[in-house]
């Protein structure tokens, strides 16, 4: 039932899957996506008995590490599947780090990191739904704020 | 055990890096260093980075160097520096600790004492990085506290005014739950202490109530701490006409409070404290301006690693 909306099996791409409801729009924002893909999304599919998913399916492209720490930043236990001649070559469940850099801008505008050019370090405050620390100006961001690039 | 060796080379970027035997040890190397003048920071440079005016902090830290026989190179704002020429924060740094031993930095943006420390070789001391820390400044707090009370632990302390922006404010009531201190917080509404602020107190069983009422809250108090609702804080000037004159403490109001609270405060005040309370024998607050060269004079010598040659 499902997967009835998918045109067709990927023979060369990504497949996000077990993304939480209602992310998928956001999760394909945050990536960094080459012109002129194919890309399906499904949203609030059925997923089991009760539960609801997303899935973003992109056609010829393969999806870098970077996007996956973003996705895992926006929905933890998400998969990622790179697919290669119709096989899947790798399948990951992708997991809030405990810290990291880079990835999302501060929002707070008196945050040093706005004005010089150092890349933000964040501390991972709460994993379900994501929310982190600024580790310069301390302030609190929850998921639904990340800004990314 | 907190030895001098804790301390030497280190950053203090906030006060929530430092354990609560680290903040006693530092207390008590400050007591130690009240009276102490001469030659120990005899050849040392102390860089002074202040992008943005706070003569008070300056006066403070250069006051410590000279009494210490250091000496101080550095600018006390943003239109002499640099920066108005455009160069990074993070260069001024590099170039600046060729010249000196130690960094003190003063800065409008949040994180700034942090980036400069990353990018630095040599210490930074954060004097005040926008509305985030001004961790030294707490250690007078909590100096003042320990001189005019003999202690700190237990103490019933009262907040009032500005908890919302007051960054000093923050800083004092985080460090204080170390202290098993009792915390009244006195403000209107609509500068309460932030929300996360009041969680953390609430997740680590901190006892502490809010009042609006100033006389109140002063029954059981054993220091009140005043502060001033800062009108470069707010971006609509109706909203601080409307709390400039929140509270105002004066020797009516204190007839509500024991004859032994220590009224402090971080200055510069405006008329939140009549000028008759002045008189009052433990108003504490240019005291705790003056023990602030004590702290200083410490924690440097410390960071420095020469205070081995007064700490008993
Ligand atoms: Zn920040």
């Amino acid at each position: 039932m499902s997967e009835t909306y998918l045109v067709n099996k990927l023979r060369d791409g990504s497949v996000l899957d077990h993304l939480r409801a209602g992310t998928a729009l956001r999760a394909l924002g945050a990536l960094n996506l080459p012109p002129e893909r194919t890309i399906s999304v499904g949203i609030y599919l059925k997923s089991g008995r009760l539960e609801r998913k997303d899935i973003i399916k992109i056609d010829s492209h393969q999806l870098t590490e970077e996007d996956a720490a973003k996705i895992a930043l926006i929905s933890p236990h998400a998969t990622l599947s790179l697919i290669r001649n119709f096989k899947v070559v790798n399948k990951i469940e992708l997991h809030p780090p405990l810290r990291f850099r880079g990835l999302i801008r501060c929002p707070n505008h008196a945050c040093i990191t706005r004005a010089e050019s150092v890349r933000g370090s964040w501390l991972v405050m709460e994993r379900e739904p994501v929310s982190v620390k600024c580790e310069y100006c301390d302030r609190t961001v929850p998921s639904d704020l990340f800004r990314f690039g | 055990m907190v030895s001098v060796s804790d301390f030497a080379g280190r950053d203090v970027i906030t006060v929530n890096e430092f354990r609560r035997d680290e903040i006693v040890f530092l207390l008590d190397a400050a007591a130690q260093f009240e009276q102490v003048t001469g030659t120990l920071l005899a050849g040392r440079v102390i860089a002074t980075l202040f992008f943005e005016p706070s003569t008070r902090t300056r006066l403070s830290f250069e006051s410590a160097v000279g009494r210490l026989g250091g000496s101080c190179v550095g600018f006390a704002e943003a239109g002499v520096s640099s920066q108005a020429k455009g160069e990074s924060l993070a260069d001024t740094v590099r170039v600046v600790e060729g010249y000196s031993d130690l960094l003190l930095l003063r800065h409008p943006l949040e994180g700034a004492a942090r980036l400069a420390a990353e990018v630095a070789q040599i210490p930074v001391v954060n004097c005040g990085d926008g509305a985030h820390q001004h961790p030294t400044q707490t250690f007078v707090d909590l100096y003042t506290m320990q001189r005019e009370c003999g202690r700190i632990d237990g103490l019933h302390v009262v907040f009032a005014g500005d908890l919302r922006y007051g960054r000093a404010v923050h800083s004092l009531v985080s460090v204080l739950t170390l202290f098993n201190a009792r915390i009244t917080l006195v403000s209107p509404q609509f500068l309460r202490l932030p929300e996360e602020q009041r969680r953390t107190l609430e997740t680590l069983g901190v006892e502490y109530r809010e009042m609006e009422s100033l006389e109140a809250s002063l029954p059981e108090a054993d220091v009140l701490y005043m502060t001033r609702v800062q009108r470069e804080r707010f971006t609509d000037p109706t909203e601080y006409d409307k709390f400039k004159d929140a509270y105002t403490l004066d020797m009516s109001v204190l007839q509500n409070a024991r004859d032994s609270l220590a009224i402090l405060h971080p200055l510069p005040r405006v008329q939140e404290i009549a000028r008759e309370v002045d008189v009052h024998p433990h108003a504490a607050y240019f005291r705790q301006a003056h023990y602030g060269v004590a702290v200083r004079k410490a924690l440097m010598a410390l960071i420095l690693g020469h205070a081995d040659k007064v700490l008993a």
